[in-house]
């Protein structure tokens, strides 16, 4: 089982039928040239990589923008279509009066599994008392937090927001809540090492590509920045593959995974098994 | 008379080829041409237009010899963020692959037929999919 935890779905022709929509979508994502082509390209895009299923997360950011770049209802439509392959995560800006509301409608009308939170887009401090109550809804509900952690190239989103420490209080606040600290935390990456080694809530995903190709970026980052063995030893069960894309087509990303020295068993908790527990799918 | 179409090939894997010669002759039935020239273009810079013989074993040989001459994983320039689409390029090799083999054809058409060879097939080669890719159909003639 292969689980990309990392993709965002923004161009599919099933949600792209206003031309004015789409040029918010680039704009805002600052994806500009990204196409728009049919959910089915996707499915053959994972059947070439050989993924099983992907994580498609909405983008909120109401109070900033005026609208949602992806909404919660989106996702669901699209989940609805492949619902053997897709796996939906809700959106909430957490500037929003009705943030809670959003985010238990999202869970329990839109039956979404989990929660995608980005700090520097949706500029909020992961630490901050105000989305307390978001982090009471997803343990309420029992729905792990994928957190856009390290760099963003959106603009307008300083860094200041997405540090990985900044993490580390809610871990401690809500050790039954399971994290995901988005690509890897980059540049924050031997920090990231420590909090999934330290918290057993926090995961990191390998959604991370900034220089180079994905293949000597992972050489570069998890071979040389981190220790070679340090995710095969010990975070083997706390690293998730993750994408990124369409900044990145999946296919380069896997690929990329053989550059780590993984055993077979860790490889398979790292491309899917971890994935699996973090989303609560395990029997 | 000049009639200019547009189409799309959905391909399926990384590396892919497909035959299009049965797609470009309805285009051609629909123009109304019957004499003159055929062109077609595909709008990517990381796939190909042929012709040659629609062997497997052809095509097999053209996929090992453009893989020799063009590495996976070779040492590119062109591996980097691209500020002007928000994301990476990581296809170098398919953009060599597409300049090797050409991004085009042109034909003959005579009597409302193209003029080829019995062993002659167009081929569309990608070499970054799986995509949808464009294709421009030219007919020229009367």
């Amino acid at each position: 089982m292969i689980i990309d935890i990392h993709t965002f779905p923004g161009f599919f022709a099933e949600i792209c039928q206003e031309a004015e929509r789409v040029e918010f979508r680039r704009d805002q994502y600052f994806l500009y040239k990204q196409h728009v082509w049919p959910l089915s390209l996707f499915i053959t895009q994972l059947n070439a990589a050989g993924i099983d299923k992907a994580v498609f997360a909405a983008e909120d950011i109401t109070t900033r923008a005026g609208s949602t770049i992806v909404s919660n209802e989106e996702v669901k439509a699209l989940v609805d279509i492949y619902p053997e392959r897709l796996i939906g995560f809700a959106s909430v800006d957490p500037h929003r009066a009705n943030a809670a509301e959003v985010l238990e409608d999202a869970f329990i009308k839109l039956n979404l599994a989990g929660l995608k939170l980005s700090p520097a887009v949706q500029r909020f401090m992961p630490n901050d008392p105000v989305i307390k109550p978001i982090y009471q809804m997803c343990r309420k509900y029992n729905k792990p937090i994928l957190f856009e952690t390290g760099m963003t190239w959106v603009k307008n989103s300083p860094s200041l927001y997405s540090n990985p420490l900044l993490l580390e209080e809610v871990a401690i606040d809500y050790p039954e809540l399971r994290m995901c600290l988005g690509h890897f935390g980059w540049p924050w990456v031997k920090e990231t090492a420590m909090l999934i080694l330290k918290y057993p809530n926090l995961y990191a995903d390998t959604a991370l590509l900034y220089f180079d190709s994905p293949k000597q970026f992972f050489e570069t980052t998890f071979n040389g920045q981190l220790g070679e063995y340090w995710i095969d030893r010990m975070l083997y069960d706390k690293v998730m593959f993750g994408s990124a894309y369409p900044r990145i087509e999946q296919k380069r990303m896997v690929k990329a995974v053989d550059t780590l020295t993984l055993r077979p068993q860790q490889k398979d908790m790292v491309m899917g098994l971890n994935a699996m527990k973090f989303l609560g799918l395990e029997g | 008379m000049v009639k200019h179409y547009e189409t799309y090939v959905m391909t399926e894997d990384e590396y892919h080829t497909t035959y299009i010669g049965d797609m470009v002759k309805e285009f051609i039935e629909k123009s109304g041409v019957t004499n003159g020239i055929v062109s077609v273009v595909t709008a990517h810079t990381n796939c190909g237009i042929i012709v040659t013989e629609p062997l497997p074993c052809i095509l097999s040989d053209l996929e090992v010899m453009l893989h020799q001459l063009v590495d996976d994983d070779g040492e590119y320039s062109h591996a980097h963020f691209l500020p002007t689409y928000g994301r990476t390029s990581a296809n170098a090799y398919g953009h060599l692959r597409s300049i090797l083999v050409g991004n085009s054809t042109t034909l003959s058409l005579v009597n409302g037929r193209l003029a080829m060879g019995e062993a002659q097939e167009i081929v569309f080669m990608e070499f970054d999919g799986p995509q949808s890719r464009k294709l421009f159909i030219d007919i020229i003639g009367e």
